[in-house]
């Protein structure tokens, strides 16, 4: 069954509905704002906020050991790992990559990690001009606080 | 047959053998770290005690033959306690460091400390250490890691017949290591890899490539000689890391050889010919299929043909070589070819006192059986020779005559050919292989082959109607 709830000669002219949307108009202006000026005010993250990666280091040295345990959790295998051998430290990652296109930030490499390496800081603008994935040095600056 | 009870179940068994062994059979598993069923028994490591009725105190499984009537438990509080105090034992030194070992995710000390330790610790002194020697070409070794199973000098003494691995010191200072820090001499190195527990010797050429988890695993057969070991082929993402042994009591026990275990690389080799190719303008040229095909065909056409195939061959591909290929050269003479002096199953013979064969071709017996002919030099007349190989098989010299391969040839050895069509490796390919004791062996496909290789059956029908 159809309900046709066809509005009369007076509704059809909608001035009472602009007036009613004006009143919610005029009220708001006078309260507390909701939004904000986003690029000059910023809001106050979480510090458990997902971000952008990056991998922890002490004294320039990566705590990586390439155990590959972020990359078998990783359910959208976003990381990249190719482990090396060196003088100062018996396993470190030769090639770290993360694709942050296939990345869906769910934090699980940061709770494998058993080293405190891979960490999701608190920087979430990452828009880029190109389709790059984060190579080693560009995840070694130290973002986050965490 | 007699019998004894595990707990609660009865188990028939066979006269003479251990706990460890009747209660595999049950479905029960005793965890262990020194026991291995190819070497001798020493029960050291008192992992796998066990509580057996009448026994004043818990007995170790491996050392144990079960007797008629023998009641034995396995997961009563006594062996519990036991095995929690072994494993807090063995893990007082070890330094943990599963994150950079090559072993975890197939290390047994790493299973059996999920499975029967505590997840805490209670010490917090400092770890003993060692300086590593080098272990030579094929083994690292990392003697933190040691549990002192003593498997790897077993294994030397016993089976690869070199006593090369010793213990010096005592107890807590007690260290695995070669006479004098040699380098392993053994042909058989890769074992200490398989064998050992911990990650105290791991394989150099496996080290850090891949986890021991993202590695899928096919179940083949060896090429790299006559007796064909079961081996395990294991890779991920259409690369082969690594092959262990496999157990086939018939034939290779437990163990394999370097020679064996290493032989895939070729496979994989940047220099092997994985595109058809064609000689043109003095040297060898990439090309398509059609061309190539073409131009082998055209440059074997009225010419006395003489047709080789390397034993490394399946029984398969042979056949179908020998059904369909002397239609098309009539009177073309067919003979095998594989290791230089081998020619016949009469030349095969042990290399070594534990597996290896002189010949270095898997299916040498397997062409006899077809009925093929050893291939000892070009018989007079002869100008073209038309050579299907599977990578394994010695290329024998062919000067004076046209030569097309069909088949696996690296790039520096098919330099002179007047066409090459890429085929399959055994990795790449199901078949069956002969070894020397008349048994007929699986090889399984493991990977897909690479580029443009193709497999026999199909080179030879674009042969037929191109």
């Amino acid at each position: 069954m159809i309900v046709k709830n066809k509005p009369g000669l007076f509704q059809r002219f909608y001035l009472l509905e602009a007036l009613a949307g004006l009143k919610i108009t005029i009220s708001k202006i006078f309260k507390k704002k909701v939004t904000i000026q986003y690029p000059e005010e910023r809001r106050e993250y979480s510090d458990r906020y997902r971000g952008m990666h990056y991998i922890k280091s002490v004294n320039g040295v990566e705590n990586c050991t390439a155990c590959m345990l972020c990359p078998t959790v990783c359910p959208a295998e976003c990381i990249h790992i190719e482990a090396g051998e060196r003088d100062d430290k018996e396993k470190y990652p030769v090639k770290f990559e993360i694709d942050s296109l296939r990345c869906c930030f769910c934090g699980m490499c940061e709770e494998a990690c058993p080293k405190d390496a891979i960490k999701l800081s608190n920087i979430y603008e990452m828009s880029q001009t190109t389709r790059e994935a984060y190579d080693k040095e560009y995840l070694m600056e130290q973002r986050g606080h965490k | 047959m007699p019998k004894c009870i595990i707990d609660g179940r009865e188990v028939e068994f066979t006269p003479g053998q251990n706990l460890i062994e009747v209660a595999k059979s049950a479905g029960i598993e005793i965890p262990l770290f020194c026991y291995h069923p190819g070497l001798s028994v020493v029960a050291q490591c008192r992992m796998c005690a066990v509580e057996i009725e009448k026994f004043p105190k818990l007995q170790t499984a491996c050392s144990t033959p079960a007797v008629d009537g023998m009641v034995v438990k396995t997961q009563s509080e006594k062996v519990k306690q036991n095995q929690k105090s072994v494993m807090e034992f063995l893990l007082i030194n070890h330094p943990l460091d599963c994150p950079i070992c090559d072993k975890s995710g197939e290390c047994d000390l790493q299973d059996q400390s999920y499975g029967y330790g505590d997840a805490y610790m209670r010490t917090s002194e400092e770890r003993r250490t060692y300086v590593d020697l080098d272990m030579g070409p094929v083994i690292q070794k990392n003697m933190n890691r040691c549990i002192h199973c003593t498997r790897c000098i077993r294994f030397g003494d016993e089976i690869a017949g070199i006593r090369e691995m010793v213990a010096i010191q005592r107890g807590n200072n007690t260290e695995i290591t070669t006479i004098d820090g040699r380098p392993l001499e053994t042909d058989y190195a890769g074992n200490y890899s398989d064998i050992c527990p911990t990650g105290s010797l791991t394989l150099k050429d496996f080290r850090f490539k891949k986890r021991a988890w993202f590695l899928k695993k096919t179940a083949t057969t060896c090429e790299g000689c006559s007796r064909g070991c079961a081996m395990e082929m294991q890779h991920e993402a259409n690369m082969i890391y690594r092959c262990i042994a496999r157990e086939n009591q018939a034939v290779n026990k437990y163990w394999i050889c370097d020679e064996g275990r290493f032989n895939y690389h070729y496979v994989q080799e940047s220099d092997r010919v994985t595109e058809p190719a064609m000689q043109s303008s003095g040297s060898l040229q990439m090309s398509v299929w059609k061309d190539s095909v073409v131009h082998a065909r055209n440059a074997l056409q009225g010419r006395k043909v003489a047709i080789l195939i390397g034993s490394d061959l399946t029984l398969e591909e042979a056949k179908l070589i020998q059904q369909f290929v002397p239609g098309k050269f009539p009177g073309a003479p067919i003979f095998h070819f594989g290791t230089p002096g081998i020619v016949s199953s009469k030349d095969d013979d042990a290399a070594d006192a534990l597996l290896k064969r002189k010949s270095k071709t898997s299916n040498l017996h397997g062409m006899e059986k077809l009925g093929i002919a050893g291939f000892s030099g070009l018989p007079l007349g002869i100008d073209a020779v038309l050579v299907f190989r599977g990578g394994r098989a010695e290329l024998p010299k062919l000067a004076g005559v046209r030569v097309v391969g069909v088949g696996v040839f690296k790039r520096p050895d098919a330099e002179k050919f007047e066409a090459v069509l890429p085929g399959t490796a055994f990795t790449e390919k199901d078949g069956t292989i002969v070894n020397f004791m008349g048994m007929e062996q699986r090889l399984k496909r493991a990977i897909v082959p690479p580029r443009e290789c193709k497999s026999v059956s199909e080179i030879l029908m674009m042969w037929a109607n191109l």
